[in-house]
């Protein structure tokens, strides 16, 4: 067989096989595939609870260090407090 | 660009007005002779977050007060060594501390020096308003710093009872005693 004959046969016409268009068409009218739909929830379902997590987190770690801050200024002022009543005591005793 | 230099020289000028925070230094070496130590440096923000926790969880009237108290100032900065046995540190360490007390604004109205024993308060004024505070209590076995930038009223600060913080009565705080108790404290 020469190329002008392999040629021939590989561009011959063809037909489709049978019920060819029938199953296009079905497929074109079907619903999407589930499994894009299906993927892109998940991804947003994780989106959100990361979302969620990431907030209660920082929501936590605020409400520590809120917490630390308090602590440190009572025990600021309860510091500031003694060293000035002490002061007062040693003032009013050299004053009596 | 000649109004950017203008600019700058302001800015520089205002700065320089401005009185300095109160850093408590020189003392670093100090907590690890230290039996115990206290350090704490709270801004504006971490203050403003206290102040939140207090007035959001507990609604006392003595967390109000502290709330109250804690909205008027700038910061904190407390340095507090507690010592086993005398001589862990030189009256020297507190310069750095004094020298930038001595800056304008700052005025010394109470020191007791006793035996081994040295007490100063500071208190810097701004429109007839407290604006800080410092103490400096220098004990043998003790030695406090305690640095308050805003307006804080003393009495305020002693009538906090409520949560471990002693009552302490301050007599005509502010009225012309602080000459008198300053002249008769003084032993400098």
């Amino acid at each position: 067989m020469n190329l002008d004959d392999e040629l021939r046969s590989a561009m011959r016409r063809e037909d489709p096989p049978l019920g060819f268009t029938q199953r296009v068409i079905a497929r074109a009218q079907s619903k999407p595939v589930q499994k894009p739909a299906m993927f892109r929830m998940i991804w947003a379902a994780g989106l959100a609870a990361m979302m969620v997590v990431g907030f209660t987190a920082a929501s936590e770690y605020r409400q520590v260090k809120a917490e630390r801050a308090a602590s440190q200024a009572v025990t600021a002022l309860r510091i500031a407090a003694a060293k000035l009543n002490m002061t007062r005591d040693k003032v009013l005793k050299l004053e009596n | 660009m000649r109004k950017l230099l203008i600019t700058v020289l302001l800015v520089g000028c205002a700065a320089a007005q401005l009185p300095a925070q109160i850093r408590i230094t020189g003392l670093d070496g100090l907590a690890s002779k230290a039996k115990e130590s206290v350090d704490i440096t709270l801004d504006s923000t971490m203050l403003q977050a206290a102040g939140g926790f207090l007035g959001g969880n507990n609604k006392e009237k003595d967390a109000v007060k502290l709330k109250e108290l804690l909205s008027g100032l700038k910061s904190i900065s407390v340095r507090s060594f507690e010592f086993k046995e005398d001589g862990q540190y030189r009256i020297e360490d507190l310069d750095p501390i004094r020298a930038q007390l001595r800056a304008p604004g700052w005025s010394k109205i109470v020191s007791v020096t006793e035996e081994k024993e040295l007490t100063e308060i500071y208190m810097r004024t701004d429109q007839g308003k407290v604006a800080g505070f410092a103490i400096i209590a220098a004990e043998p076995k003790e030695l406090t710093v305690v640095a308050i930038e805003g307006a804080i009223d003393l009495n305020d600060l002693s009538k906090l009872g409520g949560l471990g913080i002693p009552s302490i009565p301050i007599p005509n705080q502010g009225k012309g005693n602080d000459k008198d108790r300053n002249k008769k404290g003084k032993e400098e």
